[in-house]
């Protein structure tokens, strides 16, 4: 902005911002990628790996995350205890049912990059189960990011006037009983 | 084109009970009777190509639809979620069949929440069942086992998402269709 000083410019520059992003209805991976660009600083031009230029990510509504096809009794997270006989094998609506807020977290982890950086990158991801934000994170927010999936129409949220006008496409024969 | 006529109702008929009070010897006879009325529906817009035999080519919709358009798959299901026979619908098999998958998959995202069976009255759930949001779910819920081993790259076990019956419908994008995830 022409209109900042010298100082004040470098100083929005380089500043953290908070961003929200609402998972209701959508699918985790794409808010996982979304999550992930912003934490590393990857929206930024002024990126570079070791310049600490990752922002502050909010998803609220993690419990109303939906996965596309049969991915929530196909899709299995492993783990390991450490211990003989502590390989453990959940499917993800097990995993979500224990802890709603897991699947988004492992989907972030999994997309970050494989060094040191990651844990503080994680420490910046902030996920909320329902719309319930504490008063301070609330306060900090600058941006909503806008949702990756479109939520289609239930028949039910149509207007009286939309349904009409939508043509019939087939009569009924006139001795049929409908439904 | 004369206003076709819907029939809606087709009970026109006496329904004769014999009722038998304990007391007294008199069996009083209740009739009900249900009237069925032809109602004149106005005649809406003209399908763009009239002489084809199924609805969807009259209407030029082949490739054009998708488990969302919510508003043309609930024309051909019944009120609790069925579809209705092919032979009253007049579609060719092929679409009928993508339109009953496409009313599957739109059942399983929740899109139509007033076509459900009727349970009985005293239908008791026997635990309550997560609400879990999915979409373009291909395999009904129960049927699907987890996978414990996807396998390496080479021969990787994928989950299916949407169905391949749809894999000519248009795009808009330059991005293939992902049926393997």
């Amino acid at each position: 902005m022409s209109s900042f000083s010298r100082s004040a410019q470098q100083w929005a520059t380089f500043a953290r911002s908070w961003f929200l992003i609402d998972a209701r209805m959508q699918p985790p991976g794409k808010i996982a990628t979304m999550c992930s660009i912003r934490l590393q600083g990857k929206h930024k031009p002024i990126y570079h790996a070791l310049s600490d230029c990752g922002d502050h990510v909010v998803v609220i509504n993690s419990k109303h995350i939906a996965f596309s096809g049969n991915k929530w009794e196909q899709k299995v997270y492993s783990s390991h205890t450490g211990y003989p006989g502590g390989f453990k094998q959940v499917t993800a609506a097990q995993l979500h049912h224990k802890d709603p807020k897991a699947i988004v977290r492992l989907a972030v982890y999994g997309m970050l990059p494989r060094n040191l950086h990651r844990r503080t990158m994680m420490q910046r991801l902030h996920i909320f189960p329902e719309d319930e934000l504490p008063y301070d994170i609330q306060a900090n927010l600058t941006e909503e990011l806008p949702q990756p999936r479109e939520i289609p129409k239930k028949l039910s949220e149509y207007t009286r006037e939309e349904i009409d006008a939508f043509p019939r496409l087939w009569t009924p024969p006139e001795d049929y009983k409908m439904k | 084109m004369a206003a076709r006529s819907v029939f809606r109702s087709l009970w026109t008929s006496f329904a004769g009970l014999k009722l038998e009070s304990r007391g007294t010897n008199l069996s009083s006879l209740r009739t009900i009777s249900i009237e069925g009325q032809i109602l004149e529906v106005p005649v809406g817009a003209q399908p763009p190509n009239p002489t084809a035999k199924c609805p969807i080519y009259r209407w030029n919709l082949q490739n054009k639809y998708n488990y969302t358009d919510v508003l043309l798959l609930s024309q051909f299901i019944r009120s609790d979620g069925g579809m209705l026979p092919r032979r009253v619908t007049g579609l060719c098999p092929e679409e009928h069949r993508k339109i009953a998958i496409c009313v599957q998959m739109a059942h399983r995202a929740g899109l139509l929440p007033d076509h459900k069976p009727k349970l009985p009255e005293d239908h008791v759930p026997k635990r309550p069942k997560p609400k879990l949001n999915r979409y373009l779910t291909r395999w009904s819920i129960d049927s699907v086992k987890p996978i414990y081993k996807t396998g390496l790259k080479w021969c990787k076990k994928r989950m299916p998402v949407g169905h391949p019956i749809l894999k000519n419908n248009v795009r808009y994008g330059v991005k293939p269709l992902y049926i393997k995830h």
